[in-house]
């Protein structure tokens, strides 16, 4: 205050001054009170970064609600719809009905996208490969899946998984989020929050994106679907990019070693510490446990990216392109080694399954890109002996229909979006292996045994790791939050061993 | 002490006083002889009875209360005696709210076709305190007319233990038996000798049917009360059925009304659960339906087309003792050690998880050796990847509830694996990845609880790429 400043001005910004700092300690005791409601009642969270954040067992920890099956999940999620009319529900009575109008009754009054609204006929496409039956369960499975069809004796395959939301977008909000807007945090951000880290120097949440290898039918997805929503930030997703450094600005530049950086950090922290004690908001601690779990990051994850240690039967198992960054076998193999480092949850990104034409040339692509890293995977897992407590899910956002969208030839065909059933797969940690759950109709266009709502299929998924999915929840908005929203939702027990 | 004077001038004659006990000795035998007389059969009755007796909940706090004061008021009276006389007046409301109570009560359990042990007690606790309320009222007369006062308080200890008794008896009925124990912690259970359910034997009844009748059904149809005539909580019970006969014919799922009756629409009259609670869902309906065809059997352990062959049944974890007054040393290793030892659930009797992934490369046997204290605690070692050899076995056997050891990528060998054979619930073994060879199988043989043993790229697996997940062969 030496700078030659008029006295009234001084005087004025003293009263600001005052008024700023009382509704900032205001807000202070305001926010404790929140982060005590939040913290020390529920004490919710597991731990996070380092001791001075973390959480001592029995020291207000409720969760896992109850012992788990699996510690960690690993989610590969095939964005855009797959068929499962071509892969996995076989219905041996519709290659007699090709190019016959499905019955209304089987369509009934649902109200359909707008891409198909208009056509005049509803041809059904019966799909364009053979089905087989493989494992002791003689489980039907398509042509394109041969590596999938190895293990169909470790899987639960729900037939029944049934969606709300016809569109992509709303579609794939529900199944990572349980809600179709935006804004809700995702599975994998509820589980880092409600279970916490195993691994102080990964994050409890990273997010694995494939590489587009074709151009068409790719629907974007975005962080929105990773996102903590209102949960702290520090509950977000970690993105490992495909190609080039798996996180950006890890690597220190030339000239600046660690010890100065580490010196820069706790300049940084002191600062943010600072601002928090002004203000209060929790986001300031995220952003400071952020700050530390890259500098922790820039050790782990070299060791992490680093394959060259992996055994030539790793090769063998998942193919020569899980060498290449980026590509589904890589992420699978990446998943595995995720979940070996404890990190608690995976999520596997696969785009480009909507097929609304082209299915007989681009499905084969799809799935031979993704086919045999599933069962590498879940294979790999299994040796190892981590299929016991990791739980792995296989699920796209909804599937497609059994009628031709687009013209219908013998070679060719197109399907639109159906969210009246699906196939999904889920096996490891707490699951019962080698069942087949839920029935179609004979049209694979409904249900008519056992429907496992997204609701269900995401409460069930919790079960699995220890969690009741009516207890995990986070006040916001006047409402208590979870992640299967307020509808009922029940866990299905016929899918747990 | 105050001798009562206005009891005194109501009852001047020792001729009341015997004509009063004659009629409270004629009321208490006709009390005692009510449930002979007139026998709970299991039936349901008149609906107007079921009507009053509803009432019974409602009314049954007040002679609660009421009887509680009484005690209370006779010792305040020491001190003012105006709240002595009041404990007389006190004490005839609480005679006349326990027989209205039971009354109604009586009403609810005849008018509902209750029936059972817990049911019978508390009825036979509601004639007690009836009776004894009564009495409590002619013997403090008695005393106000110059009798001893330890008849008196003599009897109203008894009847406030027969209250106790008895409000117990009616909460197990309302809220089932183990209501207040079962989030008793874990020592004082012990101290008060309850005890824990004992895992069932793993046969498909005891596995899946039991438990979907004990939490849907056992409230209505159990040893608290047994509507119809009905108990489902055992085995023998459910196969005896109820007054209509039995509910489930082996085989024939079609003629078991248990069956039918979880089966039809919701909205019918004889739709079980009754009362509006959740119907049952469908796959516990249709493993109920399986069991029934395939015999209905208490042993049996599989059923065609429910459950699969590759389902072993597991070792039920023990639950580990109280480590609570630990919590500071095990926060501190954590500080010095970086390894984590976290509880497994929300319940500490779950155990410890030991985790060391982040820490693995400077982890090694002395860092294990530290945890030692926190042995029998920890029910999951999570060591893949540290630095730990052979020699952690020797701080491993102290490990007693260990049910999972990871050891995936360490430089164990597995020589010394023997010590490990006292671990009695050790289930799962992990040596994946390290150098553990072919002559260490004799070590494992030792360890007979385990299921799921993983020797994946050891030379112990062959040629070394081989997966070699054989629980079967470790059993």
């Amino acid at each position: 205050m030496d700078l030659a400043v008029p006295a009234d001005l001084k005087r004025e910004w003293a009263d600001l001054q005052t008024r700023r700092q009382f509704l900032g300690r205001s807000g202070k005791v305001l926010g404790w009170a929140a982060m005590a409601s939040l913290l020390g009642n529920r004490g919710l969270r597991g731990d996070t970064h380092g001791s001075a954040y973390g959480n001592q067992p029995g020291e207000a920890l409720k969760l896992p609600h109850f012992a788990p099956k699996a510690k960690r999940a690993i989610y590969l999620f095939m964005s855009g719809g797959p068929s499962h009319v071509d892969l996995w529900d076989y219905k041996p009575g519709l290659a007699a009905q090709y190019d016959k109008d499905i019955p209304d009754s089987v369509r009934g009054a649902q109200q359909l996208t707008g891409m198909t609204a208009g056509q005049a006929r509803f041809p059904i496409a019966p799909p364009h490969w053979e089905f087989k039956r493989y494992g002791e369960t003689e489980t039907w499975v398509s042509d394109l899946l041969p590596y999938t069809a190895r293990m169909v004796d470790d899987l639960a395959i729900i037939k029944s998984t049934n969606t709300e939301a016809i569109n992509h977008e709303p579609a794939i909000m529900l199944m990572n989020t349980g809600n179709m807007n935006a804004g809700k945090p995702c599975l994998g951000s509820w589980l880092a929050y409600g279970l916490g880290s195993m691994n102080d120097n990964l994050p409890t949440f990273m997010v694995l994106q494939t590489k587009l290898s074709t151009k068409e039918n790719n629907q974007p997805v975005s962080s929105r679907l990773w996102s903590s929503g209102f949960l702290s930030s520090e509950y977000a997703g970690v993105g490992l990019r495909s190609s080039g450094d798996p996180v950006l600005y890890l690597t220190d530049p030339d000239g600046l070693d660690r010890e100065v950086r580490r010196k820069m950090l706790d300049a940084v922290n002191e600062i943010n510490r600072q601002i928090y004690e002004e203000l209060g908001d929790p986001e300031t601690n995220a952003r400071i446990a952020q700050y530390e779990m890259a500098y922790r990051m820039q050790t782990s994850v070299p060791e992490l990216a680093d394959l060259s240690k992996e055994p030539t039967s790793t090769w063998d198992l998942y193919g020569p392109e899980a060498k290449e960054p980026g590509t589904f076998a890589y992420n699978c193999l990446m998943a595995r080694r995720l979940a070996e480092r404890g990190v608690r949850f995976t999520q596997v990104y696969k785009r480009g399954w909507d097929m609304h034409d082209n299915v007989t040339g681009i499905l084969p692509l799809i799935c031979g890109e993704t086919d045999r890293g599933c069962y590498a995977l879940v294979t790999d897992l299994k040796q190892r002996g981590l299929l016991d407590d990791t739980l792995v899910v296989w699920a796209g956002e909804f599937g497609r229909t059994v009628y031709s969208q687009g013209g219908l030839s013998k070679d060719n065909y197109g399907r639109d979006h159906h969210p009246r059933c699906y196939t999904t797969w889920m096996t490891g940690g707490g699951v019962r292996r080698g069942i087949t759950y839920g029935e179609t109709d004979e049209f694979s266009y409904n249900v008519v045994k056992n429907p496992v709502t997204v609701r269900d299929f995401n409460a069930t998924i919790l079960h699995c790791l220890g969690i009741d999915h009516n207890k995990l929840t986070y006040k916001f908005q006047g409402l208590e939050q979870k992640l299967t929203g307020p509808t009922p939702a029940n866990i299905v027990p016929g899918l747990l061993a | 002490m105050s001798s009562g004077r206005a009891s005194v001038k109501f009852f001047p004659t020792s001729k009341t006083t015997r004509v009063l006990w004659a009629g409270a000795l004629a009321f208490s035998i006709g009390l005692v002889l009510l449930p002979w007389g007139i026998k709970l059969d299991g039936q349901t009755h008149a609906d107007w009875e079921q009507f009053l007796g509803r009432f019974h909940p409602l009314v049954v706090h007040l002679p609660i209360g009421l009887l509680v004061l009484v005690p209370l008021l006779e010792l305040a009276g020491r001190r003012r005696p105006a709240l002595r006389e009041a404990a007389g007046f006190v004490l005839a409301l609480a005679f006349a709210g326990c027989a209205i109570a039971f009354t109604l009560g009586f009403l609810l359990a005849y008018g509902s076709g209750g029936a059972g042990v817990t049911l019978s007690r508390h009825m036979a606790g509601g004639i007690a305190l009836t009776i004894g309320a009564l009495l409590c009222l002619l013997a403090r007369w008695s005393w106000a007319s110059g009798a001893s006062v330890q008849a008196y308080s003599g009897l109203l200890s008894c009847t406030l233990l027969a209250l106790v008794w008895t409000a117990h008896m009616g909460g197990s009925l309302t809220h089932g038996s183990n209501y207040l124990t079962q989030y008793m912690p874990a020592g004082l259970k012990r101290w008060a000798g309850v005890s824990e359910p004992t895992p069932a034997t793993a046969s498909f009844y005891t596995k899946h049917i039991h438990p979907i009748l004990d939490a849907n059904c056992v409230g209505c149809h159990g040893e608290g009360q047994a509507k119809g005539g009905l108990r489902v909580d055992s085995y023998d019970t459910l196969m005896k059925g109820g007054q209509d006969g039995p509910v489930i014919v082996a085989g024939k799922a079609d003629q078991s009304m248990l069956l039918t009756r979880v089966t039809l629409p919701t909205d019918h009259k004889q739709f079980m659960p009754a009362e509006g609670k959740p119907p049952l869902r469908p796959e516990q309906i249709a493993w109920i339906k399986a069991w029934i065809e395939q015999g209905a059997s208490p042993t049996v352990a599989e059923l065609q087309g429910v459950s699969r062959g590759d389902e072993r049944a597991e070792a039920p974890l023990q639950p580990v003792g109280d480590y609570s007054s630990l919590m500071a040393e095990i926060r501190q290793m954590e500080l010095g050690q970086g390894a984590k030892l976290k509880q497994v659930s929300a319940k500490p009797e779950d155990g410890l998880v030991l985790f060391t992934v982040d820490v693995a490369p400077s982890f090694g046997d002395a860092q294990l050796a530290q945890f030692e204290k926190f042995a029998p605690y920890i029910v999951d070692a999570e060591l893949g990847r540290t630095q730990v050899t052979d020699a952690s076995f020797d701080t491993l056997k102290r490990f007693t509830h260990l049910h999972a050891l990871h050891l995936e990528g360490t430089r164990v060998t597995g020589n010394g694996l023997g010590k490990l054979a006292g671990l009695s619930e050790l289930n799962y073994l992990n040596l994946s990845g390290t150098q553990v060879g072919p002559e260490t199988s004799a070590g494992l043989k030792s360890l007979k609880s385990l299921r799921h043993v993983y020797l994946y790229n050891t030379p112990a697996a062959g040629n070394g790429q081989q997966a070699a997940a054989a629980p079967r062969s470790a059993t």
